[in-house]
Order: C-alpha cells, then sequence, then structure tokens
C-alpha cells in the first residue's frame, strides 16, 4: 500500500492535503446545516451573492436572449401561409368575442355602479424585466432586475400582462426573485369563478399546476375562471390566474393565463394591505387577519369589507351589498 | 494561450473557472425551458471528474469546492451540500489515481458512471433524512443517466479543444517533479 502510494507525485504534502480536504468538507456541511436551522439568513446571503454576480451578466444575456427569440422569430417565417390561416379563423373568432365583451362591458359597468365598487387605487405595480431564469426543471423562478432599491418587498404578488405568474420570495438589492406558480413550492389560495368554490393551487413542477382542497370538485368544470381568493391575505383578491382543465385521470389542474414561454416584462403588485412580512425569507405571515392601519389614503371601504369581496361583484357580492 | 500567459497549471485553472462561468451563463439565461422537460446534464460534474482524472494538478479541490458552492448559490441548491459531494468524489478518484492511468476508457466510463450514481443517491439520502423536499425519483435518474451519457462528450471535448490528456509515464512538470 505505501509502496503503491510512493509513485505518486507530491506525497510530501499528503498529510496536509488530507487534514485540508476534510477541513473543507466540515466546512461545507456546516454551511448545509446552518442553513436547514437558519435558512432565512443563508438565504439573505444568497439573494446578496445573486444581486452581485447576476447582473454582471447581464450585457452578455441580452445579446444571446435576443438571438434565440430572432432565431424563434425565422422559424416562424417557414410557416408563413399555415399561420396566415390560423390567423384568418382567429380573426373571425375574435369578432365574436369582441361584440361579446362589448356587452359585458356594459353589463360590468351596470354592475359596478349597482353595487358602488370601487377598485383599490393602492394597488400599483412595478415593472421589472426578467434577468435570468436561475432555475432548473427542478426549481421553477425567475430574476427580476427590480429589487429593495425600487421598493420590493417579499410575498408581493407578480404578473405578466394577463394572469398571476408568482410571488416575491427572497429580495436582494438590484434583483428579486420570484418563485413561479409552478415550483413546487408555491400555494396559492384560489376560487373557481361561477362556482365560487375555493382551493389552492398547488405547484408540482408541471405546466399545468394541480388544485387542491376544493369543497365540491363536481361544481367545478372545466373551462371555468381560476381567480386568487385573497384568502390568509397571500395576494389581493380576484387575480386572474387560469381556465380549470381536467387531466387524463380526472384530477382538476389549471392551465395558466400567464404566458410561462415568454417571461419578459413581469408587474410586481405593490399590495401595501397584504399581511406584512417582517422576517427575512419567511412567506406566512404572522398574523393573517391584522385589519386595516387607521388613517391609511385609499377609497371608501365599506363597514365590513372583505377583500374578496371585491373579486367579482357579480358573483362575490356577499359581504358588501 | 492562457497557458503561454501563465503557465500551464494556472492556465489551466483560469480555463476551468472560464468554463464553469460558462455553464453557470448557460444554465441562467432567461430561455425558459419547457416546464417538466428533460433534466439537462449536470455539465460541471462531468468537467471536474474529466480533468480529476486527467490532470488531477490541474483542478486543486478547494477549486472545486469554490465552484460547487457558487453554483449551490446560484442555482437555488441547499448550499454546501453537493459541494460537499464534489469534493468526496474528486478526492475519491484522486486517491486513486495510480489505478485510474491505466484504464482504458470504456472502464473509466463504468466508474465515473458508478461514483455519479453514488453521489446522486446518497445526496438524495442527506436530503431525505434533514427532511427537506426533493425531486421525484425518476427525474433524478433520468438527470443521472443524462449526465453519464454526456461524459464521453465532455472528455472528447476537453481532449480536442484543451489539449487534455494523461500524462505519460515518467513525464515530469516543468520543475522537474513526475507527475
Amino acid at each position: 500500500m505505501s509502496k503503491a502510494r510512493a509513485n505518486q507525485p507530491e506525497d510530501f504534502t499528503r498529510p496536509l492535503r488530507r487534514v485540508l480536504v476534510l477541513l473543507v468538507l466540515l466546512v461545507l456541511g456546516a454551511i448545509f446545516m446552518i442553513w436547514r436551522i437558519d435558512s432565512p439568513r443563508v438565504e439573505q446571503f444568497r439573494a446578496n451573492l445573486v444581486d452581485k454576480l447576476v447582473p454582471t451578466f447581464g450585457w452578455a444575456m441580452l445579446p444571446v436572449t435576443n438571438a434565440m427569440a430572432m432565431i424563434d422569430d425565422f422559424q416562424s417565417y417557414a410557416r408563413l401561409y399555415e399561420q396566415n390561416q390560423q390567423l384568418r379563423d382567429e380573426l373571425q373568432q375574435m369578432k365574436a368575442w369582441k361584440e361579446a365583451a362589448l356587452q359585458l362591458e356594459q353589463k360590468n359597468a351596470r354592475l359596478l355602479d349597482l353595487n358602488k365598487v370601487r377598485l383599490d387605487p393602492r394597488l400599483t405595480h412595478v415593472t421589472g424585466v426578467v434577468l435570468a431564469d436561475s432555475g432548473s426543471p427542478f426549481r421553477q423562478s425567475v430574476l427580476l432586475n427590480v429589487g429593495a432599491r425600487d421598493g420590493i418587498r417579499d410575498g408581493w404578488a407578480t404578473m405578466d400582462g394577463i394572469g398571476l405568474v408568482g410571488r416575491i420570495s427572497g429580495v436582494g438589492d438590484r434583483s428579486s426573485r420570484v418563485i413561479l406558480l409552478t415550483d413546487s413550492n408555491s400555494r396559492v389560495p384560489v376560487t373557481v369563478q361561477p362556482s365560487g368554490q375555493r382551493g389552492i393551487l398547488a405547484g408540482d413542477n408541471s405546466a399545468l399546476p394541480p388544485l387542491n382542497f376544493l369543497e365540491d370538485a363536481d361544481a367545478v368544470q372545466p373551462g371555468d375562471r381560476v381567480v386568487t381568493s385573497g384568502d390568509g391575505e397571500v395576494f389581493p383578491a380576484g387575480l386572474l390566474v387560469g381556465q380549470v382543465a381536467k387531466d387524463a385521470d380526472g384530477r382538476l389542474r389549471v392551465i395558466l393565463a400567464a404566458d410561462y414561454q415568454r417571461l419578459e416584462f413581469l408587474r410586481v403588485l405593490r399590495s401595501h394591505d397584504i399581511a406584512p412580512i417582517t422576517d427575512a425569507g419567511a412567506l406566512i405571515a404572522p398574523d393573517p387577519l391584522r385589519p386595516l392601519p387607521d388613517g391609511v389614503q385609499g377609497p371608501q371601504v365599506p363597514e365590513n369589507f372583505r377583500p374578496a369581496a371585491q373579486a367579482d361583484p357579480a358573483t362575490g357580492g356577499d359581504g358588501n351589498g | 494561450m492562457v497557458e503561454r500567459l501563465f503557465g500551464p497549471v494556472f492556465g489551466h485553472r483560469l480555463l476551468f473557472l472560464g468554463l464553469a462561468m460558462a455553464v453557470f451563463f448557460l444554465r441562467l439565461l432567461p430561455l425558459h425551458s419547457q416546464i417538466g422537460s428533460w433534466p439537462g446534464p449536470d455539465l460541471l460534474l462531468c468537467l471536474v471528474i474529466c480533468w480529476t482524472l486527467r490532470r488531477p494538478d490541474y483542478l486543486p479541490f478547494w477549486l472545486v469546492a469554490l465552484v460547487i458552492f457558487t453554483e449551490d448559490l446560484l442555482m437555488l441548491r441547499p448550499p454546501g451540500l453537493w459541494a460537499a459531494f464534489s469534493v468526496g468524489a474528486v478526492e475519491f478518484l484522486r486517491g486513486r489515481s495510480a489505478m485510474t492511468r491505466e484504464l482504458n476508457f470504456g472502464v473509466e466510463w463504468v466508474l465515473v458512471s458508478g461514483v455519479m450514481a453514488a453521489m446522486f443517491l446518497g445526496y438524495r439520502l442527506v436530503l431525505a433524512f434533514a427532511l427537506l423536499p426533493q425531486m421525484p425519483f425518476d427525474t433524478t435518474l433520468t438527470h443521472l443517466f443524462v449526465t453519464m451519457l454526456f461524459y464521453p462528450v465532455v472528455v472528447a471535448a476537453s481532449i480536442l479543444a484543451f489539449g487534455l490528456r494523461k500524462p505519460a509515464m515518467g513525464e515530469v512538470d516543468a520543475k522537474g517533479r513526475r507527475i
């Protein structure tokens, strides 16, 4: 044994090396243990590191991303005729939809008038650009180029133009991370629209997250609208999430309205009236049913105001009338 | 070019850092790999093992620890754990460099695959002991197999592009030491 070792290079440094390797292994193991025990602090460190490292890639990411987008666009030229036909078909359908939308708009205006509902003007947003997709098939998250500097806070909802995308989890100075709805750590309380059934949208790393804990799953039809319910004051109520679909096993899933293929610009909703999250990394608020502080500037709030009730005046008007 | 500027050992270390940065960069690009699609190969692991088996002197364990730890932090993994496994694997292979030097590629591939499988399983075990959520088992398996399949590609690229080969018997480095 010792002879075999004597053939190897640099064997005079061997004992010292072995000690150093053991030391490094111990340190790495200790970091893992510390992370397991006190994860918020280590996660803050991680957010700061990402904050430092990733924006430095920005100059190189932009051209590569644009080049890939160009290749995508170029491929679509090949299917020009086919697309033209498709667009004509869609245009026909859209004309019908336009008519329906106009009618609905009038109806909605009437209902709003009846209900005296005002949408919350405090729901303003900050728009950020997706910097990096620092994830894998196992972790669904994106990095935005807005952070604590722009007033972003943990727990805020993030949308693309149409639907909910995820929530902020981890804020650095110049960047923040959005955990997508498809991530296996994501749980969002939702309402299924015409029936008003409440449930939890639980990400499971698939493109179509399942809908759990519905009271009466039979009342939910494929094609129903899914919006956030505002339960637990995690998110503002009434943000569009997607449509219900049924998979081959008969399980209810949600086709997300946000275009997950092209997440470029995301809106972070400034929602001050959700329960504040004081602890870094903790996303469950300590006291979810805290009343609004006095003297907050805002719209006239009815006596027994519940955020869920403003979601859809047509169906959710049970609390205020 | 880097070798001429900094000498072979330091030049290759810089080269390794550059390659690691390139891998991070590719992983971070916002190109949005389809959700639920196949997990890509762990190129960095292939690179580390390939370089350790070819030229252990180019890749000290602290560099491996540093780079993989950074990867842990960037890729949202539990920090430190995969880095510890990587350092362990690298040291295991380095301790057998007298044996691996004479292996032909087929046997080397089998050995490396075994080491990778042990790493993935051990990693899952530790995650389970720490009561951490983990990815489904079949995804891990696919990840492992894709990584194994990519190992020869990384080896070929290292040999062709970076001139990384096992030192011949009795070859000496710049200071006259045997390598």
